[in-house]
């Protein structure tokens, strides 16, 4: 059930992937770092260590934001849908001299190529058109 | 002696995941902390390429995960494994020990 529901959430608001993985992976972050300072390190030491033991804290993000993205099951089933929609729009192109009929298979890929277009755009972050410290608390990794 | 620390091979660290979380569901800050403590620090691992792996896992259905509340009151996405989960850790380690013991044949040969 939590499941669907977080599956429904991501659908209808894209940018709450983004934010979920950037807490989820700042969360982890801010442990590191409260773990070098009990240690005995400055908050600047703690900082580059954590920084080193973490790693690259962006790549890392953007890899599980663009794996959570296409594990949607819905927008999986939509692309395979178009994909077979545009093929039966050469078929009925390439086999049909009739031209009536040839246009239906024209329509049936411009269809195809248009869905695609938009889901390639809705895909886009909305946090690209935005300063990169807007999308995480650690402008230092931007 | 200072330990030397080994880089992990590809694939080890899902192996080392299911096996974690086998025991108990963690948030990823935990199963790092985990591995470090089992493996007494000799393996090397970049926390931050836990969670593509844990990303993908989750995507393969191995495991599952839900957010909770952490020992610093914080939300914290907690994982779990899965039926499939455990299975493909069996499947896992047979290979591994596959793998492990093929190796050892060939160092020990002259």
């Amino acid at each position: 059930m939590n499941d669907l529901l977080t599956r429904l959430r991501h659908r209808f608001q894209p940018g709450t992937i983004e934010l979920e993985v950037d807490e989820e992976l700042r969360h982890h972050f801010d442990l590191l770092l409260r773990e070098y300072m009990q240690k005995g390190m400055s908050h600047e030491e703690a900082f580059a260590a954590t920084l080193k033991r973490f790693g690259n804290f962006n790549r890392f993000k953007n890899e599980c934001v663009t794996i959570c993205r296409r594990t949607r099951p819905l927008q999986r089933a939509f692309k395979i849908f178009l994909i077979l929609l545009a093929l039966t729009g050469l078929i009925v192109r390439a086999l049909n001299t009739d031209f009536h009929v040839a246009r239906i298979g024209d329509m049936l890929i411009m269809v195809a190529v248009a869905c695609r277009l938009l889901l390639y755009v809705r895909s886009l972050s909305p946090s690209r058109f935005l300063p990169k410290n807007k999308t995480s608390s650690f402008s230092i990794f931007s | 002696m200072a330990k030397a620390r080994t880089d992990l091979m590809q694939g080890t660290l899902e192996l080392l995941i299911l096996k974690t979380l086998a025991r108990e569901s963690l948030h990823g800050y935990g199963i790092v902390q985990r591995i470090h403590e089992t493996a007494e620090d000799l393996l090397k691992v970049e926390d931050g390429s836990l969670y593509p792996a844990l990303y993908r896992m989750q995507e393969r259905g191995w495991i599952k995960s839900e957010w909770g509340v952490s020992e610093n009151n914080r939300r914290a996405r907690f994982y779990k494994l899965t039926r499939a989960g455990q299975k493909q850790l069996e499947r896992e380690r047979a290979n591994w020990e596959r793998v492990s013991k093929a190796i050892s044949r060939i160092l020990q040969t002259t």
